[in-house]
């Protein structure tokens, strides 16, 4: 699969708001501890479930300055680009 | 006995070939093993990569390693070097970092730390502790230290030296180091090892995912199994809190006997681990599964037996215990092969008189009251009640009396590095004052709670954490996020019972009757009417920066009204954060779990 900044975005949301029995729209510059109210092992079980999702590995050193959900987004995008699994669309690569 | 510096057991150790450490890594299936010998030689190198840089014996090394294996051979190292070292947390994800760099700043001035050891991805995000502490003279990466081919020159250290300072949370004061003399480590090691886990030297073997910054990793898993030679398996915190089947895995592959957890790590063990993940699982060597560091609740450990018995656990391995940093570890444990036992008392006379009084058969669910016992006092340590305004400690209480839990004995500490009042308001006569309130009942020890967060109507005492316990059962309510507190304010008179919760109900209808289920649910469970029942939005209660929740800053919101404004609006000031990063610390891995309140 070849995976986009968007298509990573509303993955990791998907996610997210399965963990987070909210039912709030979950935009960009929410903040996982902050505004949803997930608790660090609730932050372990999102981590796990992106890993399963993705086909990746993320360590608590990738999770460092990570605060909102756009930036778990870049995070995993990051992650996919360097396995050359993931591309940068047109417009964002202006 | 003859007790031996933490120097003596690695070289004793070193004989041994076959045992030793083993490290897990988190991402690969790598499993590098070190004989004790290559424990002895590796420590060597990273002592003399120390000394190189001028420190001289009693001089303070900070410790930020978040890999296991750099961790355990820098700070033995040090102390091979003559040095003390201070071990800190490293940065937890997806926070903001400002609470951690003021909590480590405090803590490398606080030390007088000289240098300060890391890795190369952490070293980066210090520039500011570097630029504030005058006396470090060095952030050192610990990549150049593992090349080091500098002689370890040899030291003379004395049983009475310090051999490292762990620091430790207080609910009303920044980080402090606990003062760990080696003759507190041999003690200690000796009770717990020998007395408590009854060891047999060079058999029993160990697993652990315990942060090595925390006196359970670290003194239970690295320095008891030194002085014992017993080999023991470490998997990083990360790849437990992930994915909680490591841990048995790692315990059902190498035929572990002894593996230790806090409360919470049983808990997310039957919550996280997939029936499909038990096929294959041999739990049938464990013989002493240890819970400590939080309140035992006797659920979690009943559902963990029922759950883990297919895979072998036998429940006759749970062994509750009482500790503390102050105590080097551990102070009481439960008896080897006898698993946990529980006093069911009357929660009225407990609430009422403070008396912890067996509940007689046939009383209403809602007065009775599970109490596990965490075992009884080490020989040569004592365990006594007092009451918290005796301050001598001349009169302790009779059993099933509560009141303070104060402790003395040869693991517990002289004091904390350069804090003479607190030292001052720490001991009274002769005795560490715990702020643990709590009861002996046939010799063994009984937590009920902290003596601060106590709350007071009409004379009787009430716990928090129970009150949070009912609310948070109630359907609506965020799991986990309630809190509950006692208040003067606002008209001072008589102290109100407030409990503030969590819900993604919006203001209307639907979140008052929210607040009327959670008032009736709480007066069932415990017999007490709240005064004051809020709720408000996700996000709102203020949490440390690993996320548990502050139950006193919550307080001080609500009688200044400032409850509703979301926590990422408000502006913390930084001794604040310092206060509250202390209290956690066990970090992101002792947080709240659902409808379980850690200790604070």
């Amino acid at each position: 699969m070849n995976w986009t900044r968007e298509s990573v975005l509303s993955e990791v949301r998907e996610v997210i708001e399965l963990h987070s029995d909210d039912g709030k729209r979950i935009e960009e510059r929410t903040e996982l501890v902050a505004d949803l109210g997930i608790d660090s092992l609730g932050v372990m079980e999102v981590v796990a479930e992106l890993e399963d999702r993705f086909g990746l590995h993320i360590s608590d050193a990738d999770l460092r300055e990570v605060v909102t959900l756009g930036d778990v987004a870049d995070a995993v995008f990051a992650k996919l680009e360097r396995d050359g699994r993931a591309r940068r669309s047109t417009e964002e690569a202006r | 006995m003859t007790f031996r510096t933490i120097a003596r057991a690695l070289e004793d150790a070193a004989q041994s070939t076959r045992n030793g450490f083993r490290f897990l890594d988190e991402a690969t299936t790598a499993e590098p093993f070190f004989s004790f010998g290559g424990v002895e030689r590796a420590t060597a190198l990273f002592g003399g990569g120390l000394q190189a840089f001028g420190l001289k014996k009693g001089d303070r090394v900070a410790l930020i390693l978040p890999d296991n294996q750099d961790f355990v051979f820098a700070f033995l190292g040090a102390i091979r070097a003559g040095l003390v070292p201070v071990p800190i947390y490293p940065p937890a994800g997806l926070r903001k970092l400002g609470g951690y760099l003021e909590s480590t700043l405090h803590i490398v001035l606080r030390s007088g730390a000289k240098v300060l050891v890391t890795d190369s991805e952490i070293k980066p995000l210090l520039g500011t502790v570097q630029a504030r502490a005058r006396e470090l003279r060095a952030i050192v990466s610990v990549e150049a230290l593992r090349r080091s081919q500098e002689p370890l020159r040899e030291v003379a250290v004395d049983l009475e030296d310090t051999a490292f300072l762990q620091f430790t949370s207080g609910s009303t004061s920044a980080p402090k180091g606990v003062v760990v003399s080696h003759a507190n480590v041999a003690h200690n090691v000796h009770a717990f090892m020998k007395l408590g886990i009854r060891i047999e030297d060079g058999v029993d073997s160990g697993v652990s995912w315990l942060p090595l910054y925390h006196d359970m990793g670290l003194i239970g898993f690295v320095l008891g199994p030194l002085y014992h030679r017993n080999t023991v398996t470490f998997l990083p915190p990360f790849a437990f809190l992930k994915r909680p089947v490591r841990w048995l895995e790692a315990i059902s592959r190498h035929r572990a006997t002894i593996s230790f957890g806090p409360n919470f790590a049983y808990a997310l063990c039957c919550k996280r681990i997939k029936d499909a993940e038990l096929a294959g699982l041999d739990l049938s060597s464990w013989r002493v599964a240890g819970c400590g560091a939080e309140p035992i609740r006797a659920g979690n450990l009943e559902d963990f037996s029922a759950r883990f018995a297919q895979a072998g656990f036998d429940r006759r391995a749970f062994m509750p215990s009482y500790g503390m940093a102050e105590a080097t570890l551990a102070i009481a444990f439960g008896e080897v092969g006898q698993g946990f036992r529980v006093d069911t008392i009357d929660a009225e006379r407990l609430e009422s008189d403070g008396v912890a009084e067996p509940a007689r058969e046939g009383l209403d669910a809602w007065r009775r009251r599970a109490i596990v016992s965490c075992g009884s006092a080490f020989p040569d340590h004592e365990v006594a009640v007092f009451p918290p305004d005796d301050e001598s400690s001349a009169t302790p209480l009779p059993e099933r009396r509560v009141g303070e839990l104060r402790v003395r004995g040869p693991s517990v500490t002289s004091g904390y590095h350069d804090e003479p009042g607190l030292n001052a308001a720490t001991f009274a006569g002769g005795w560490l004052k715990t702020g643990d309130l709590g009861y002996l009942a046939g010799g063994e020890v009984y937590i009920c709670g902290r003596s601060k967060e106590l709350i007071i109507v009409n004379g009787r005492n009430y716990y928090p954490q129970d009150l949070e316990w009912e609310a948070s059962g109630v359907e609506g309510v965020r799991k986990g996020n309630v809190i509950a507190f006692g208040t003067r304010k606002p008209l001072n008179d008589r102290e109100r019972v407030v409990v503030v919760f969590e819900t993604p109900l919006g203001e209307g209808p639907s979140r008052d009757a929210l607040k009327a289920e959670v008032q009736k649910a709480v007066r069932q469970g415990t017999g007490l009417s709240i005064d004051d029942v809020v709720g408000v939005e996700l996000g709102v209660l203020p949490k440390t920066s690993s996320g548990k929740l502050k139950r006193a800053e919550t307080r001080e919101l609500y009688e200044r009204g400032q409850l509703f404004i979301r926590s990422s609006a408000r502006q913390g000031g930084s001794v604040d954060t310092v206060t509250e990063m202390a209290r956690s610390q066990l970090g992101y891995l002792r947080d709240a779990i659902r409808g379980d309140r850690p200790k604070e």
